[in-house]
């Protein structure tokens, strides 16, 4: 099942390389010399429109190398490009799901979703159709005008989502969004992230610790080892959408995954 | 809720006769611990006749409002742009903490003889030692609530692409509010700590001026009934905020309740 990039699905060969991380390697300032790199020169090419997963332990720099590719963090080595640009900051058009929804107290669900539009100048009237329109694509109609506090943690991911999908992203990255979720909202979050996904194409690449997750999501998983942070493994999961978790197929593929973690 | 009102009334009412006794059996001199029917005298008389010089208790606690407000409002107005500046800068941050530490460290009432000796004895200088007073609990609190606004925030912002303006306007300022609110709470206990003594000197009118007025005259029950009066002012100037902070910042209700 070892996979090489470019075989991993049709959409996904290098010349339509959406991101390409080169080299990547992650020191943090606060390491001293004999810790193993967070990540020690990672390669990595992700398809248009493909949708990745991150998986590995605690503390194996998933979620530095997602912070990396968003341009949040600096690589201590290597470049990350996407379209073929060097990535030098966050957003332009990448967009982002925290762990923690993230959103604005301060703000309805409603003008969550928007921000991001006025931050590029779209009117407010715009801005207020388009997040109508997000809001009610991941089934909160009626919560518009709710304060994230007045949300359950799932609706608060679902504004969070809708917020980062507003501006048209062709990347959405996504650090364990539905981590702090209880089991069956997330499994209902899952679905719900593939009926949005399939509505709005992106390139995704989603940072998880759960395997079945993985995937049901997932075109391709990257499994990572920790300290010294490289890719241990990639596994193809070439089966269609909907994916059932009880297929025996998902389960064999889930236990060699399980494997390679152990 | 109801019971527990109840039963908090009852208590004040039992240790006020407690209280009306000990003085009636000789436990406690009058003179030292006026019992409540002779505070109660004083009210009358502070609401009929007047004292000191027939200054009505509706002078003193308009006089000592209006010098509140006129100090608070110029501290807050003065603190918040200034916290904002520092504590967006993180140079003027490291460069100001000696002095922000050193002047909230210095009591107030310490300046009274050089503010005396600046500004006269007149309504300026009561305003400016509220005022001073003020000014260093709100800094403090609008400089700490921008240095802690939750990086997640910030993070989520420059996602969305989100420039310095706006982070600073839509971002910044928002996540500070809530903190300049405890700001504007805790200025408001220090101006009330700053009156009576600000009150002290070149005036007879304001409740400082009447506890001190009373305590010339061994008017203990008066002083009281100061006490009582600023007491009941602070409170409810207090509960406006409050009720102003739910109205102005209705988003911050749940916010707090997962805090407690």
């Amino acid at each position: 099942m070892m996979a090489d990039t470019a075989a991993s699905t049709g959409s996904s060969n290098p010349a339509t390389a959406k991101i390409d991380v080169r080299g990547v390697s992650k020191r943090y300032a606060t390491d001293d010399a004999n810790t193993p790199p967070v990540l020690d020169d990672i390669d990595l090419t992700i398809g248009d429109n493909e949708f990745v997963t991150l998986v590995g332990r605690s503390g194996c720099g998933k979620t530095t190398l997602l912070n990396i590719i968003g341009g949040l963090v600096e690589p201590s080595h290597g470049d990350i490009s996407v379209n073929g640009r060097l990535v030098t900051g966050p957003g332009e058009g990448k967009g982002m799901v925290f762990q923690q929804h993230a959103l604005f107290p301060w703000l309805t669900a409603l003008h969550n979703v928007g921000f991001g539009c006025r931050n590029n100048g779209v009117s407010a009237a715009e801005s207020d159709r388009i997040s109508r329109q997000l809001i009610e694509l991941v089934g909160l109609q009626g919560f518009e005008d709710k304060y994230p506090t007045e949300l359950s943690g799932g609706m608060q991911q679902r504004v969070a989502i809708a917020r980062a999908l507003a501006t048209d992203p062709e990347i959405l990255l996504m650090d364990e969004p539905f981590g702090a979720l209880d089991e069956l909202t997330r499994l209902e979050m899952q679905d719900e992230l593939l009926r949005v996904w399939s509505a709005h194409k992106k390139t995704v690449v989603f940072v998880t610790h759960s395997i079945s997750e993985a995937l049901v999501l997932s075109d391709r998983i990257i499994l990572l080892a920790a300290r010294p942070g490289r890719i241990r493994r990639e596994f193809i999961v070439p089966f269609p959408r909907p994916r059932q978790r009880t297929d025996p197929q998902m389960i064999a593929l889930y236990d060699e995954i399980w494997r390679n973690l152990a | 809720m109801r019971n527990s009102r109840i039963i908090g009334g009852l208590t004040l009412i039992f240790l006020l006769v407690l209280w009306q006794l000990a003085v009636t059996w000789g436990f406690l001199k009058p003179f030292q611990f006026p019992p409540p029917s002779r505070i109660g005298g004083a009210v009358v008389e502070l609401a009929t006749k007047g004292f000191p010089n027939n200054q009505h208790i509706w002078t003193h606690v308009g006089v000592t409002l209006w010098r509140i407000i006129q100090g608070y409002v110029l501290a807050i107005t003065v603190a918040i742009p200034i916290g904002l500046l520092i504590g967006t800068v993180a140079v003027l941050d490291k460069l100001t903490l000696p002095i922000i530490t050193f002047g909230r460290s210095v009591a107030t009432l310490s300046l009274l003889p050089l503010v005396i000796i600046w500004f006269g004895t007149g309504e300026l200088t009561k305003v400016l030692l509220i005022a001073y007073g003020c000014f260093w609990a709100m800094l403090s609190n609008v400089i700490a609530g921008v240095k802690y606004v939750d990086p997640v925030m910030i993070r989520a912002a420059r996602t969305l692409d989100t420039g310095r303006l706006r982070m600073f306007v839509k971002v910044v300022v928002p996540a500070t509010l809530p903190r300049m609110f405890v700001g504007a709470r805790m200025a408001l206990g220090v101006g009330f700590m700053v009156i009576v003594g600000a009150e002290m000197i070149g005036t007879i009118q304001g409740l400082g001026a009447l506890i001190m007025e009373a305590r010339t005259f061994y008017r203990s029950d008066i002083t009281i009934v100061g006490m009582l009066f600023i007491g009941i002012l602070g409170f409810s100037i207090s509960t406006g905020l409050s009720w102003l902070e739910t109205v102005l910042l209705p988003w911050n209700k749940g916010l707090e309740e997962v805090r407690r």
